[in-house]
């Protein structure tokens, strides 16, 4: 038998006969992307992202699926031109257009810090409440605080709201940090090895705690400078104490100084110090300084602009090299929770300036959204919640909700967000290739649908199958198949409007008697995914690069 | 579905007659919706008890094809024909019409009575009576919005009395002459039924002495019915569009009977008397043209007829006919005198190409069947003309049944196939039964079975029926439909000449590619050679359609020019418009504009001005057709057929198709034709299959010829005045209030004002134009 010799991206490769091209790339190293492609399966071509392109004898090059076309003596292939990339990317758009579902839920995605609320609802479901705080504190710092004063803008964006009202996610936020600061040890992240750098930060306010924690947890030296007396800027100094009582102030704060910042108070900039000293003495500076008049207060040197200090707004790196600003400072916006986020991202891009002088802002990954629902849609959420009226704190709105309360609250989120979000092969391929998930919508006029309905099938006990999730890549249907299911799954339908559904209409839990975790786990995307009653491990810091 | 108890006792006998295996699949689920009009999931779920086909593959099967129902279908079902040639003549508006006049609710196919169903289909290959409508058997012609009441009250009224017969000729003895009709489809769709009844009454009647023959197409569509009398020592006389009413004054006329024995024995003897007359002739001889007219003269004279040799005087189910005519001496030839290697150099030497469209040399694929190390192999004859425009394949396999056949024959010696099948699409019924019953009828007289000819041979054919699929006309997927799958197509290689059918080396020719080997093998390569340019030898058929003169299929030699066929084979654009492009190739092919008319018809020529040859719809277009409506027309239909597997065809075709659709109803935004351009290159390049691949062509290439069309309907104008949402129609003070267009608006956007000024409801108007054509007063305004 003749074992084919071809050549992919200028390298000599001898294959089996029979062998695709993909398993010939795999052999030299060479990844190639593919989504309906399964070891073990028939090869099935129809997603098309594994596209390479092909030179044929008259020099002319097309376009193949690579997991499906079959490596021939001679062939000149190649994985990374211009049309393959376009051709990627394109796939992958096209997916995303008919791809419906929110990687991250909507609570998540309106929460200027971008906490992840579903996975500490859900810790709170499961009475995890450690889980809880660490979730809560990988974006926000001053959980006590905001669970007081934050305007949740997470609250108006819930899905539940419109079936009855939203999650109280201000409440159990509250509940899970003072949950946590009652006890014995308060949580404080683990510390990374140290950095050997130095930050200093001026202003203790909201944008200035956050950024002193996240330096802290990387690893870096801090040093906060306030002119007052005691941490906490407009916490302290502007929220009346009834609204946010000054021992969950203290209490918080004391949680960033046991992390190691030393607070240096009653020193003012301009006054008792000078930015260039800061700059002499400290690696990096970030200025958070609170709302200033324009121009006044503002270190010289500094430009501005008609909010304030002039920042880039990736970064918040201002026009003087490693001085960085946040908070009130660059753009009065007045909201705690605008201040800690940008807090934690200039801490971010002051880590990236401290390790390699480029300082690059916080990575948002890619993610798809479903927007404004359909007329009657919000029905088909409710399988995932509790369908009993959101929970009222006996002890009044100022006691916060209990143990018992704030349990069965969390009972009530609908789990919007995918479970899958951060090991979907579809959303890491939009990362990869570019691809711009709004690029292609539709709009065929009025009364016509733009997307899909959104439904879910819950009828298995293992899996839920969210078929607006499906991208038509068969493999299911050929794991079913494989396996002689009884039913089995199948394509219903055709062209654009084909559909994957229990053969015979039988439901997921008929459908797949015997396969449904193997075909949660070669589901390329959420659409049939493993229930999740606990939380899974996420890896940490899964939203930054 | 519905969840209704039907009684599962017709699938028991359908399997045991049809069969238990998948490769049945497709044929069980079409007699089961015969058995129930629909397939009940009671019905589908038995079948998956008593067979072991698994469930998912008759889920899958019973929901890919257009033609399966999932829900029970009305008394009579109303097909209304979406082909090019209807669309624009306005089938888009008929089917709102229709829907309207139905009182049919929103998203449903069947009125509340359950009398009704009705349907889009692709092309009932009728499309020299544009636009048409097929209800049950029947089929209505040249209709119109405000035609559809009196249409439906006819079949309402006749549905007993004009159910079509295609059988049972009383032919009196003696060879007196003889009179030829054509009984195709389209010719029956015609009213050629009624006249042949008409004919045979008029001969029983006059007692003339007259042979009935029935022909296959006589390739005039546009002129049916048609009769051609033979008087002996006479010049063929050729009636065009005649009426039942006629036939028994053409008989009269050249066969005039003896005595008076014909005028006492007439039950019409007053009307006879009248018509002996000679002012009476007059309504007969208006029809008359001869063959030597020099209208017909032109449609017939730069034709070349190979795959339609004999059209119009052979009998197409008369197989002692064909043989006597040099029929099967072919195939005769090639089983006892020739090597398979002597049958594949001579069809290379003829420079065959393929006629499906794509134009791979048919020796070279032959040759690779021939070689490929198997003891079974097949042959498949892909008849799924899926072309809304054409009907080539049709009129070859219902005319000419025997000449498909026995180049099958032919095909099948040279590669060692022992089994092949026909792949017939289901809209072509008639088709289906005429080859089946020639198939029957090669049986018996021995040229398929055992031991042909002596030499040891083998060979079968059958007949599959396809179900309604365009995507079944790419070979991987035809043959996937034939296992009983559903016909999604695969990359190639390997190709089907290495692994096909049930994994065996498979031929996959086209009909009318079959249709001409017999021909070539008589005649030799070389007097084939002698027909075309250097890269395209022989002729091609067309089914002309659109805006010509006359229509039908024609047969040409290649290297013709397009001009040539528009104005001398079609007669020049019809009711003085002008000419502005035609559309080759169907959905999968480009247009050529006026301006290009000196293009030759040859595969290169025509690939190189961004169409392709393609299976031979020629759709001519004038000055009131829109371009992009055009590119949006064909896109919808490939988009509706894509069959969904790779990402490019079916979500491309998709974005394709909103942007055209924004287009066509003044939303396009900026942007939208370098997006469009882009997706229509992208979607091309990446498709798995011709179909994607194909489907952007009709797109690029209105593009490349009719950009400044784009660029105004961007700005909210469409020029030709053709799309909808782009023109208002309203009423001027020239209305004097007759109420005319308030009695015919088929969607009630006229309220009736006797003796004030009318007006339109611009949200209600569907723009039909039917108020225009009826006014009396010139006061509908179009703008």
């Amino acid at each position: 038998m003749i074992m084919p010799v071809l050549t992919i991206d200028d390298r000599r490769i001898e294959v089996e006969q029979g062998a695709t091209i993909l398993d010939a790339a795999a052999r030299l190293g060479i990844r190639i992307p593919t989504l309906c492609h399964r070891q073990g399966l028939e090869p099935w071509a129809s997603c098309m992202v594994c596209v390479v392109s092909v030179r044929g004898p008259d020099g002319n090059s097309r376009l193949v699926p690579s997991c499906a076309s079959r490596a021939e003596e001679g062939m000149i292939v190649e994985t990374d031109t211009e049309d393959v990339r376009r051709a990627r990317r394109l796939a992958v758009e096209l997916l995303l257009s008919d791809h419906l579902g929110d990687c991250i839920a909507p609570c998540q995605q309106a929460c200027p810090a971008r906490m992840d609320i579903p996975r500490m609802i859900r810790s709170i479901r499961s009475g995890d409440f450690t889980a809880a705080v660490e979730t809560v504190r990988e974006a926000i710092p001053l959980p006590g605080v905001l669970g007081r004063i934050c305007s949740a803008p997470c609250e108006k964006a819930c899905r539940r709201g419109r079936y009855d009202s939203p999650l109280s996610i201000l409440l159990l936020k509250r509940f899970v940090a003072d949950a946590d600061l009652a006890s014995a040890s308060p949580y404080a992240p683990p510390a990374a090895p140290s950095l050997g750098r130095k930050v200093a930060v001026v202003g203790s306010g909201p944008a200035g705690l956050s950024a002193a924690y996240y330096l802290l947890k990387a690893g870096a030296a801090v040093a906060v400078f306030d002119g007052n007396d005691l941490p906490g800027g407009m916490l302290r100094y502007g929220v009346p104490e009834d609204r946010l009582p000054r021992d969950v102030l203290a209490a918080e704060t004391d949680v960033i100084r046991r992390m190691g910042c030393d607070f240096r108070m009653r020193l003012r900039l301009g006054s008792d110090l000078s930015l260039d000293e800061l700059r002499a003495d400290y690696d990096a500076v970030f200025l958070a300084l609170g709302e200033t008049v324009p121009s006044a207060g503002i270190p010289d040197g500094l430009e501005t602009d008609e909010h304030g200090i002039r920042v880039d707004r990736k970064t918040f790196q201002t026009g003087i090299d490693g001085v960085f600003a946040g908070g009130d400072c660059v753009r009065p916006i007045r909201m705690a929770v605008h201040s800690v986020a940008q807090g934690r991202t200039a801490a971010f891009s002051i880590v990236n300036y401290l390790a390699g002088g480029c300082p690059a802002g916080r990575h948002t990954p890619f993610s798809t959204h479903i927007g404004r629902l359909l007329e009657g849609e919000i029905d088909n959420f409710l399988l995932e919640g509790d369908p009993r009226e959101r929970v009222l704190p006996a002890g009044g709105a100022s006691a916060g909700l209990s143990r018992d309360e704030a349990v069965s609250e969390s009972a009530r989120c609908l789990h919007c967000d995918c479970r899958r979000q951060d090991d979907c092969r579809l959303r890491s391929l939009a990362e990869e290739t570019g691809a711009k998930g709004r690029l292609y919508r539709y709009s065929l006029g009025e009364g016509v649908p733009e997307r899909r309905v959104f439904r879910q099938d819950a009828s298995h006990p293992d899996v839920i199958y969210e078929p607006g999730k499906c991208i038509a890549c068969g493999i299911c249907v050929r794991i079913a198949e494989k396996a002689l299911e009884r039913f089995g799954l199948a394509f219903v339908g055709r062209g654009f409007d084909v559909q994957v559904r229990g053969a015979l209409d039988r439901s997921m839990r008929d459908a797949l008697e015997k396969t449904a975790g193997e075909c949660a786990d070669a589901c390329p995307t959420g659409a049939i995914v493993l229930r999740s009653p606990v939380p899974a491990p996420r890896h940490r810091d899964s939203s930054e690069r | 579905m519905t969840g209704e108890n039907i009684d599962v006792t017709a699938v028991e006998r359908i399997v045991a007659e049809t069969g238990r295996t998948q490769d049945a699949l497709v044929p069980l689920l079409q007699a089961v919706q015969e058995e129930y009009g629909y397939l009940p999931r009671e019905a589908l779920e038995h079948i998956a008890k008593i067979t072991g086909i698994p469930p998912a593959a008759i889920t899958g099967v019973a929901t890919f094809y257009d033609e399966f129902r999932h829900k029970p279908i009305g008394r009579h079902v109303i097909s209304v024909c979406h082909g090019t040639a209807c669309h624009v003549k306005g089938a888009p508006v008929l089917s709102e019409s229709l829907a309207g006049y139905l009182k049919i609710p929103e998203g449903e196919d069947t009125d509340p009575s359950g009398l009704f169903t009705i349907r889009k289909v692709g092309c009932l290959g009728c499309c020299s009576l544009a636009p048409v409508a097929q209800i049950d058997d029947v089929i209505y012609g040249h209709l119109t919005p405000e035609k559809l009441p009196s249409v439906l009250q006819d079949f309402l009224a006749q549905a007993d009395a004009i159910s079509v017969q295609r059988s049972g000729d009383v032919i009196p003895q003696g060879r007196a002459g003889e009179v030829r009709i054509c009984l195709d489809s389209c010719c029956v769709a015609r009213g050629t039924e009624r006249v042949h009844q008409a004919l045979l009454r008029a001969i029983s009647e006059t007692g003339a002495r007259v042979v009935v023959k029935r022909v296959g197409c006589v390739i005039v569509c546009n002129e049916t019915p048609l009769l051609e009398v033979l008087v002996p020592g006479e010049a063929p006389y050729l009636y065009a569009r005649v009426r039942p009413e006629d036939v028994k004054a053409i008989i009269l006329r050249h066969f005039r009977p003896t005595g008076v024995r014909r005028v006492i024995g007439s039950a019409v003897s007053r009307t006879l008397d009248a018509i002996l007359t000679d002012e009476a002739w007059e309504p007969v001889t208006r029809y008359s043209i001869t063959a030597r007219d020099p209208q017909v003269a032109a449609v017939l004279d730069p034709q070349k007829h190979i795959a339609t040799e004999d059209y119009g005087c052979a009998d197409p189910t008369d197989l002692q006919e064909y043989v006597a005519a040099g029929g099967f001496t072919a195939f005769e030839n090639s089983v006892t005198h020739s090597q398979p290697s002597e049958v594949i150099e001579e069809i290379m030497a003829s420079g065959l190409r393929g006629r499906g469209g794509a134009g791979f040399p048919t020796g070279r694929k032959w040759a690779g069947v021939a070689a490929a190390a198997s003891g079974v192999k097949y042959v498949v004859c892909n008849g799924d003309e899926g072309d809304p425009g054409a009907f080539m394949d049709r009129m070859l396999l219902e005319s000419f049944p025997y000449r498909v056949i026995e180049g099958m024959a032919i095909a099948a010696f040279t590669v060692g196939a022992r089994r092949s099948y026909i792949y017939i699409r289901s809209e072509y019924p008639f088709a289906v039964k005429r080859v089946r019953e020639a198939l029957e009828r090669c049986r018996s007289a021995g040229f398929l079975g055992d031991n042909i000819f002596g030499s040891g041979m083998c060979l079968d054919i059958s007949v599959m029926k396809g179900a309604g699929a365009f995507v079944c006309g790419e070979e991987t997927a035809l043959l996937a439909s034939i296992e009983g799958r559903r016909s999604t197509p695969r990359v190639r290689p390997p190709y089907p000449s290495e692994s096909g059918l049930w994994g065996r080396p498979t031929l996959v020719n086209n009909v009318e590619t079959l249709a001409v080997v017999p021909w070539i093998l008589r005649n030799g390569a070389a007097a084939f050679r002698r027909l075309g340019t250097p890269g395209s030898s022989g002729t091609k058929v067309f089914a002309l359609a659109g805006k010509t003169v006359r229509g039908g299929l024609i047969e040409v030699p290649m290297g013709i020019t397009v001009d040539k066929i528009v104005n001398d084979i079609g007669g020049g654009i019809a009711g003085g418009r002008v000419f502005k492009a035609v559309l080759i190739g169907g959905p999968s092919g480009g247009c050529l504009p006026a301006g290009l008319a000196d293009t030759v018809i040859d595969y290169d020529a025509l690939s190189e001005a961004g169409a392709i040859m393609g299976s031979g719809g020629l759709v001519v277009l004038d000055d009131s057709d829109c371009m992009v409506d055009i590119a949006r027309y064909f896109l919808e239909f490939t988009q509706n057929q894509s069959c969904g597997k790779c990402t490019f065809c079916r979500i491309g075709t998709r974005q394709m198709l909103d942007i055209l659709t924004r287009l066509c109803s003044g939303e396009g935004r900026s942007g939208d034709l370098e997006k469009l351009e882009d997706l229509a290159r992208m979607v091309s390049a990446g498709s798995l299959c011709g179909l994607g691949k194909t489907a952007p062509t009709p797109v690029l290439s209105t593009l490349r010829y009719f950009r400044g069309e784009y660029e105004a309907h961007l700005e909210g104008r469409c020029p030709a005045g053709r799309c909808k949402a782009l023109v208002t129609y309203s009423i001027t003070d020239d209305c004097i209030g007759c109420t005319r267009c308030a009695q015919h608006c088929p969607a009630d956007a006229i309220e009736m004002k006797p003796y004030e000024k009318h007006e339109i409801d611009a949200a209600r108007c569907i723009r039909c134009g039917t108020c225009l054509s009826v006014c009396a007063f010139n006061a509908v305004k179009v703008e």
